[in-house]
């Protein structure tokens, strides 16, 4: 895996708050497709654009996060936790009950613990149906 | 993964749905996994995390059993 060009878009994603063409970070197509094989990140289907650099969405999701020093999405709920866990800062996640609609708040102290407005339950499952993210091992 | 408001929620989403249960973590839960998990993605010396360090993870925060297991 080419780390230094990984590394290279995650910060670009992170100071531009959207996600790079290959030559803005110094690559190529094939370069973009070769971290998608080794799933160090997400393209479109059939394209060089990318989708996905976990726990970044580089898409509207329904999971958005707040921070000091942007607004995120995640690909799933777990992922708008980890926005926080990777950027280092504090953050706040909205996001709404999948069963009732009912908006949810999390504040997230980063590094520390979530405080929540409605006590929501995260919930998690294996598989790929319904609204639900893939399982831990695509990870 | 989803946020729900409740487990009650989760139960009739499941059934609803007609999906199987998977697990269900607190909030507080999945801010120590997210961490665990996320907490390295912008290091500059990130290297990709092997099974077995994925796995000592979710070991460490004591998600065991099949559901949490990797391979």
């Amino acid at each position: 895996m080419d780390v230094d060009l990984r590394n290279r878009i995650y910060a670009w994603f992170v100071e531009h708050g959207e996600a790079p063409a290959p030559e803005e970070v110094g690559a190529d197509e094939a370069a973009f497709q070769r971290l998608h094989d080794e799933h160090a990140l997400v393209l479109e289907p059939d394209s060089t654009e990318i989708r996905m650099l976990n726990p970044f969405s580089a898409v509207a999701t329904p999971y958005r996060v707040e921070t000091d020093g942007g607004s995120w999405y995640g690909n799933c709920v777990w992922d708008a936790f980890g926005i926080p866990a990777a950027l280092g800062v504090d953050g706040h996640i909205s996001t709404n009950c999948p069963y009732c609609g009912t908006p949810l708040e999390v504040d997230v102290v980063s590094g520390g613990r979530g405080r929540t407005t409605s006590s929501p339950t995260s919930w998690c499952r294996h598989g790929t149906g319904g609204t639900t993210s893939a399982s831990p091992e695509a990870r | 993964m989803n946020l729900f408001r409740s487990e009650e929620h989760v139960a009739r989403w499941l059934e609803t749905n007609g999906y199987e249960a998977g697990a269900t973590l607190s909030t507080e839960g999945i801010c120590d996994l997210a961490q665990a998990w996320w907490g390295d993605r912008l290091d500059p010396n990130w290297q990709p995390h092997t099974l077995e360090q994925n796995q000592a993870i979710l070991d460490g925060l004591g998600l065991t059993g099949e559901f949490w297991r990797l391979a």
